[in-house]
């Protein structure tokens, strides 16, 4: 069994077994074991084995704000990285439309939010555009105008890379995470598994989505699928993460299957490559060094 | 508990089902996708081919006119630290028939950059540098002046797009969140060329320019940019670049500048009549769920004409009044002193890669009015687009008093 490192959403290291779940994260009572050693108790084993069972069922139900954060970290690798990321739309069965981005992340050392800088790289038309998305904080950069301007989220969503970044999001800072049950579902590889259901509400009101539903594997804390809402309740995409294959050290999900909640025929398959740790200074994530900027 | 009729029940049924089957459907189109590759390219290039029709304000119109484009830019990795950028835009034009040609060449950008470490930069060579958050003015962006050799289209990006860079040298100075840049331009020619090869270097760098840029995220709502530019035989002129976030969907932006400076029509007469002016543009971006972006932005320039200065250059004598407006267009400063401006751009109106986009510019001194629309598809290599160009408004106007009243232009764009 490997231990692997990760960052929290509290930007803290924390260490977990990769196969044992969350039970492994950390144990809230460190000296339980002690006190209940593994022996039989012949005398007073129906008083120890209600305490225990007291116990276990109190201190090992799942905390689901670090489910959250643990999933944010299959995710998310904890150093400065680069991937690049394809787009690809569906509209009605049919491809209409494909979209490549070369994306760098660093998260930031006080919130542990990533910061990212993403450059096109196709369309034709589209390429070497910038955009620089650090929350809430977005700027636009067109080599052709020279110019760097800031824009809306509500902008950032008029093209698909809207999705871009949803790599690169690490929702346990962004939003409160309850523990709604477990749900045996199918993932998107259309294998079974058994998950936690976490529902989550936003702590601020200007993200783009105001609560989100989110079932990771009980077994291994992979986010499994998603469905992402407005503030008014309408569902306004269904996310799936899947071919999980080892990049950068840990399973992390290769792909990500997207279908919108108004228009289910909208469909955007998302597909993460080319990972590689990237010194991102942090110098770089500002409007100023946009027209600068030249990937390594 | 409330009782539904057994008719709702049963047509809600397969709603209540349509999510999991839609999902199916979904994750069989992710499986079938294709695997596509694209290289990263330090270049990126594309040809225009447009052919437009103009309609004169006299009344005698003149002939159609064809119009071929090549632009290419190059941004190479020499060695370590070390980047080439090159831009160029060919503009060869037909005016009747073929026999009546003209090219001009634009070097947008020739220059070698050098970034010892990550914090610092430095760059030598021709270079287009552009600063502004305005749409339709930019009073901060100072290397505008004589920018522009040939122009394409009206719309204001294309204006920003196809222009001469400067020759300069660059330096910036990097930290977390904010970053300072000194530029400084030497004169290095009297008079812009005709030439239609010419480096143009009278038309970019006719005197000594000097620079200073800083900006700092002080929060994520206040991130000022500070600028002070100093240009030979003129005072020093500060500038001021602020943008903020309104909610999800809107963002307001505003773009001052100011100092000692001559007005415009005493530039154009040689007077020096100089005072303390300033000009600046404010506006707002709205974005629609529908993928409608609006921007209002509102423009003055205390330089510029005001009602009764206007009025007298339109009744005095016609050479001071087309000598003010040739300086207004070189220097790409308002011709009277405020301006109102709606600009509209919808993504994917009413097809998917069909975007619809254009721009009312209403001239709040003298009532006139510049409209520009553009429908264009966007294929996968190639672009369709039509444009229509009007200007309406009284004779001698701002608008009103050009030319051409309306001009018409389809082109196809090829990407490389």
């Amino acid at each position: 069994m490997r231990d692997v490192m990760f960052i929290s959403f509290e930007g803290k290291a924390m260490q977990r077994h990769e196969h044992s779940g969350i039970r492994g994260w950390f144990s809230p009572f460190p000296l339980l074991p002690s006190l209940f050693p593994a022996r039989p108790f012949p005398v007073r084993s129906t008083l120890a084995g209600l305490l225990l069972c007291i116990a276990t069922s109190a201190f090992a139900a799942p905390d689901a704000q670090t489910i959250l954060a643990a999933s944010d970290a299959v995710r998310n690798p904890d150093k400065p990285f680069g991937l690049t990321t394809t787009l690809l739309e569906y509209r009605n069965g049919k491809q209409t439309d494909s979209t490549t981005l070369a994306v760098y992340s660093r998260a930031a050392p006080d919130s542990g939010q990533f910061r990212s800088l993403l450059r096109f790289l196709a369309p034709a038309r589209d390429a070497d555009k910038l955009m620089l998305k650090n929350g809430n904080d977005l700027w636009f950069y067109d080599p052709a105008s020279k110019g760097t301007v800031r824009i809306s989220p509500q902008q950032r969503l008029l093209g698909q890379a809207a999705n871009g970044d949803v790599v690169t999001v690490n929702l346990a800072g962004d939003y409160n995470a309850t523990l709604a049950g477990e749900e045996d579902i199918t993932d998107g590889d259309r294998q079974p598994r058994h998950a936690w259901k976490l529902d989550l509400k936003a702590r601020a009101p200007d993200v783009t989505y105001h609560r989100i539903e989110m079932w990771i594997d009980t077994a291994n804390n992979r986010p499994v699928k998603s469905r992402f809402y407005a503030e008014s309740g309408s569902l306004l995409k269904t996310a799936y993460y899947r071919r999980y294959q080892s990049q950068l050290g840990v399973a992390r999900p290769t792909e990500t299957v997207i279908i919108d909640g108004l228009d289910p025929n909208w469909v955007t398959v998302m597909r993460f490559s080319d990972y590689a740790w990237r010194d991102v200074p942090e110098a770089w994530l500002q409007r100023d060094y946009l027209p600068r900027f030249r990937p390594q | 508990m409330t009782r539904h009729p057994l008719w709702l029940l049963a047509a809600l049924a397969p709603l209540a089902v349509a999510a999991p089957q839609d999902d199916d459907a979904a994750l069989q189109l992710a499986d079938d996708a294709p695997t596509v590759a694209t290289a990263q390219r330090d270049w990126a290039a594309f040809a225009e081919l447009a052919l437009g029709d103009s309609q004169a304000r006299s009344g005698d119109d003149p002939s159609g006119d064809a119009r071929l484009s090549l632009d290419a830019r190059l941004d190479r990795a020499l060695a370590l630290g070390w980047r080439l950028v090159l831009a160029d835009r060919l503009d060869m034009r037909w005016l009747g028939g073929l026999d009546e040609q003209r090219s001009v060449n634009t070097l947008k950008e020739a220059y070698l950059g050098w970034q010892p470490a990550p914090e610092w930069l430095l760059d030598l060579g021709r270079i287009n540098t552009r600063y502004g958050a305005g749409t339709g003015f930019n009073p901060t962006d100072f290397f505008k002046v004589g920018a522009l050799r040939s122009v394409s289209s009206v719309e204001p990006s294309s204006l920003r797009e196809n222009r001469l860079g400067v020759v300069m040298g660059r330096g910036q100075w990097l930290w977390r969140g904010g970053s300072l840049t000194a530029i400084y331009a030497p004169k290095l020619d009297n008079a812009p060329s005709d030439d239609p090869f010419s480096l143009d270097l009278g038309a970019s760098n006719p005197r000594d320019r000097g620079l200073l840029v800083l900006g700092h995220a002080f929060s994520d709502a206040f991130n000022p940019q500070l600028l002070l530019y100093r240009e030979a035989g003129e005072d020093l002129q500060a500038g001021l670049n602020w943008s903020a976030l309104l909610g999800d969907a809107t963002v307001a932006y505003l773009e001052w500048a100011g100092g000692r400076a001559p007005s415009l029509a005493g530039r154009a007469a040689g007077e020096d009549d100089r005072a303390f002016r300033a000009a600046f543009v404010t506006g707002v971006t709205w974005t629609a769920p529908s993928k409608l972006s609006l921007t209002l932005e509102y423009q003055r320039d205390n330089a510029a004409a005001d009602a009764a200065q206007w009025k007298a250059l339109q009744n005095g004598r016609p050479d001071a009044y087309w000598r003010y407006r040739a300086l207004a267009g070189q220097r790409q400063a308002l011709t009277t002193r405020e301006s109102a401006m709606l600009y509209a751009r919808w993504q994917d109106a009413l097809v998917q890669r069909l975007d619809f986009s254009g721009f009312v510019r209403h001239d709040l001194v003298d009532a006139s009015n510049a409209t520009w629309l553009e429908a264009r598809w966007r294929g996968e290599q190639a672009d369709l687009a039509l444009q229509w160009q009007y200007s309406a408004g009284d004779a001698l106007s701002n608008h009103g008093g050009l030319p051409l009243r309306q001009r018409w232009q389809a082109l196809v764009a090829h990407y490389f």
